[in-house]
């Protein structure tokens, strides 16, 4: 029987130090508008893949400091580049910035989070569902 | 009535705090970049840059990590914590282009247009009433040409 092939995702940062590779598809993906979000990456909008924290490695620079009382991120200390999110309460899950990914375009995002903290000038045209906040914060109204 | 008043005063800074910024006056323009560099650099999609005279630009606590990112151009980010600050072309106008998300208040500087779209994540659909570039569009370059 063959083997069903395992998806390989590869990224690295805007110096190229700092490589990741992730084995498998991601649980999920998601845009983010939170305002930590916003100032760590400093675009409106953040888009995070979520991997098993198992199937990501990293080669080079990189700096993970506790961002807030419940997460930590990572970024390249070399460039700067925002690379991960990480919950304390879900430690086998781990988010990668869909900007630091080879090839963006293979992910499928399916949801915006924080909406309520959305700057107010961007108007997003796609069909997603749009939270509140987080998923368990309800839809909102488009 | 002074005119002076009337000069818009913004703050702004990276996530950890360990770097303040502060503008004077309105930006020369505001855009979207759709750019591979400003994706890798911030993580994100694409990234909301707004352009100001350079000498209406200062920090005002703490100095960032300056990195040449391209031949012709730097970037600035905050060496604790990452947030992407600036980006400015080593040669052309004494420009610098500050990253929106960073200000405090971001919801006045209304992005005009996008630029790189050649280059846009094809899943990202926003701003559909902006002139879209597939280059640099209305932009300074000094690549251009």
């Amino acid at each position: 029987m063959a083997q069903t092939p395992i998806s390989t995702f590869t990224g690295g940062c805007l110096c190229g130090k700092v490589r990741w590779r992730a084995e498998g598809e991601p649980f999920h993906v998601n845009h983010c508008h939170c305002e930590m979000c916003r100032r760590a990456s400093g675009a409106p909008i953040v888009t995070w893949a979520t991997f098993p924290s198992s199937k990501v490695d990293f080669d080079g620079p990189r700096v993970v400091r506790r961002s807030s009382q419940i997460a930590s991120r990572s970024f390249c200390g070399e460039c700067g580049s925002p690379l991960t999110w990480q919950g304390d309460a879900s430690p086998a899950e781990i988010d990668l910035t869909a900007g630091t990914f080879d090839d963006p375009s293979s992910l499928m995002p399916r949801d915006h989070l924080w909406t309520d903290s959305r700057v107010a000038w961007l108007t997003i045209s796609d069909d997603l569902p749009r939270y509140r906040t987080s998923r368990k914060g309800g839809l909102t109204e488009k | 009535m002074s005119n002076n008043a009337a000069i818009a005063r913004r703050g702004g800074g990276c996530l950890c705090g360990a770097i303040r910024y502060e503008t004077l006056g309105e930006p020369t323009s505001v855009g979207h970049c759709h750019c591979t560099l400003c994706r890798r650099a911030s993580g994100a999609a694409f990234v909301t840059w707004a352009v100001f005279p350079a000498g209406a630009f200062a920090f005002t606590r703490g100095a960032p990590k300056i990195i040449r990112s391209s031949p012709k151009a730097e970037r600035a980010f905050c060496a604790a914590c990452g947030t992407p600050l600036w980006f400015r072309y080593t040669e052309g106008p004494a420009d610098i282009d500050v990253t929106v998300a960073t200000f405090d208040d971001p919801s006045e500087l209304v992005p005009q247009y996008a630029i790189w779209t050649s280059s846009r994540v094809a899943w990202l659909d926003l701003d559909r009433h902006l002139p879209r570039y597939p280059d640099d569009g209305p932009d300074f370059s000094p690549y251009k040409g």
